[in-house]
């Protein structure tokens, strides 16, 4: 097995904005938002429920899984504002 | 002053192109991209079919790499099949067959190259035919007046109107979403697609892969892996659907570069690792819901990757052509309602598209079942190598080889038929229909048994005096 070390593989511009935000009140504690985010920015509070580090916007790649593989509806992703966020140079 | 005969929203290549005809048909039109320029947000849909050049060879010819310098054509695709062990078990190398009926086709599977480079390019065609392309806007909302959309809204709330507004925006689709058409997608109609590029000199490309510029690593322990080769650099990445993954993505991909002919491979080439990526591709057994009232949706936002290979490059142009013709037809009707706009899902189900997923369930269901099914590869794998490559062996005299890999087979058989049966031949009896029922016709059968009789070689006499029992695997 090899790990690749993620730090510096990816781009991005600031200015994004809140972009996912997670409604706590809808969390049903299932966890799958911690193991499909390939960046690891979702974590478990005290109580199990789902909430993002605080600078997820600098590391999110803007995939959406956690958004959709949220079966409570509790994600929601809008895009970042126009030209912000990640860029993939070799997409 | 935002008024406009079609908006349309994204500008990869379904928006570009949707754009470029919907101008050359005399449509007043305007289409956006979130990104700064077109192409800086998207990762993979990155190999080129030779389709395009077939059906767009005006475009296409203009493809060089003085405008595309990661070109890279996909002459040879090897495939490895990764044992349990993770060992490379065996290999075949595909190029066109004879079979393969024009050019470029036979000269070549894919034409690689990076979206950053790609959607650049083909955005031109557009602006030239005197579209607007508006870049670093992000499109939130549909405008819409007595429930009828009349437009979109972007992030800063400026309006922008049009009859039709066409969704080119990817696979999570505000404009989808907006109009009612999907709020998400099935768990098992989309997948998430983690990826990494390596860098590699280009000279050691060149000089260690040659045209071998494709990739795909059949594994037991990972789902299917691609590696598409560029100018500088290859992608690997794999992908399922939503429900597969236990553990972090790209764990799954880690295993398949930690194998020891993978990492032999990254030494030779001295490939570094340049850039993480990751996104959700539609992969449906048949698109549904793809326009509404004002609406259509095109390319990935429409659920069009092929359910075989999830090539997303080719049915978004041919979509995007197909709704900007239509959109055209209705402008000119003043008649832009579903019952009008059904015309598009009419002609994509009778275009090469359509044809595509005619098979599509069957196709889908090959892949939920093979490649990305971990226990049924865990015989799949061994049992190919063994009919692939088991008679390419030294170790015994032939003869007692050849019982050696059927003895093999015959071991794997009872895991391997339920699969051949209940969902590899739905999709030979779909895709050959009629001919199957001739090919298996039982009377044709039977009248066939004593001319195969005649045809069967009689048992010859051995020159060796003494019978050897031959030593065989234990099942």
């Amino acid at each position: 097995m090899v790990k690749i070390e993620l730090e510096g593989l990816s781009t991005h511009i600031a200015g994004t904005g809140d972009f996912i935000t997670v409604d706590k009140e809808k969390c049903n504690r299932c966890g799958r938002c911690l193991i499909i985010c390939i960046v690891n920015l979702w974590k478990k509070d005290e109580d199990g429920l789902a909430y993002l580090v605080d600078n997820y916007q600098e590391k999110c790649v803007e995939c959406a899984a956690c958004y959709q593989v949220c079966e409570a509806g509790a994600i929601d992703f809008k895009y970042p504002a126009g030209g912000t966020g990640v860029v993939f140079e070799q997409g | 002053m935002n008024d406009y005969d079609i908006i349309i929203v994204g500008a990869g290549p379904g928006g570009s192109m949707a754009a470029k005809t919907a101008a050359e048909k005399g449509l007043k039109t305007i289409f956006f991209e979130r990104g700064r320029k077109p192409g800086e947000k998207n990762s993979s849909g990155c190999g080129l079919g030779p389709r395009m050049w077939r059906e767009f060879p005006e475009m296409m010819k203009e493809l060089t790499p003085e405008k595309c310098p990661s070109m890279r054509a996909g002459v040879y695709a090897r495939n490895y099949f990764v044992n349990k062990d993770d060992k490379v078990s065996a290999m075949i190398l595909a190029t066109p067959t004879e079979s393969v009926t024009y050019e470029p086709a036979k000269s070549f599977i894919t034409m690689n190259c990076y979206r950053s480079e790609f959607d650049p390019w083909i955005v031109e065609f557009a602006l030239n035919a005197g579209a607007e392309l508006k870049t670093s806007t992000l499109i939130v909302d549909l405008i819409k007046d007595k429930g009828k959309v009349v437009g979109v809204q972007d992030e800063k709330g400026v309006k922008y109107y049009a009859p039709i507004v066409i969704g080119a925006d990817g696979a999570i689709s505000i404009v989808a979403k907006k109009a009612g058409l999907r709020e998400k997608w099935f768990h098992d109609h989309i997948t998430l697609v983690p990826q990494y590029d390596f860098h590699v000199p280009r000279e050691n490309i060149d000089k260690i892969m040659g045209d071998e510029a494709l990739g795909i690593w059949w594994g037991v322990n990972f789902p299917a892996a691609y590696q598409v080769f560029f100018g500088d650099g290859f992608h690997i990445g794999l992908g399922n659907w939503m429900h597969f993954w236990d553990k972090n993505p790209l764990y799954y991909v880690n295993r398949c570069i930690g194998i020891e002919h993978f990492q032999k491979l990254i030494k030779r080439l001295d490939a570094k690792p340049r850039e993480v990526q990751a996104h959700l591709l539609p992969w449906m057994p048949y698109p549904v819901n793809t326009y509404t009232d004002n609406i259509m949706l095109i390319g990935d936002a429409g659920g069009f990757p092929c359910p075989l290979e999830a090539e997303g490059i080719y049915p978004a142009m041919v979509t995007a052509n197909i709704a900007a013709e239509v959109a055209a037809l209705a402008i000119a009707d003043g008649d832009t309602s579903k019952e009008t706009l059904k015309l598009y899902e009419e002609r994509w189900q009778d275009s090469s598209v359509g044809i595509e997923f005619d098979a599509g369930p069957e196709l889908w269901n090959i892949w939920s079942k093979l490649p990305f099914h971990q226990t049924n590869m865990q015989w799949f794998v061994p049992m190919i190598s063994e009919i692939l490559t088991g008679i390419f062996d030294w170790s015994e005299p032939h003869a007692i080889r050849v019982r050696q890999m059927i003895s093999r087979v015959r071991h794997y058989l009872p895991q391997a038929m339920p699969t051949l049966i209940q969902d590899v031949l739905p999709l030979v009896s779909n895709i050959l229909g009629d001919d199957l029922a001739k090919i298996l016709d039982p009377k044709m059968l039977t009248s066939m048994v004593p001319l195969l009789m005649n045809l069967m070689p009689k048992p010859k006499k051995k020159r060796r005096a003494k019978k050897e029992t031959p030593k065989e695997v234990e099942e």
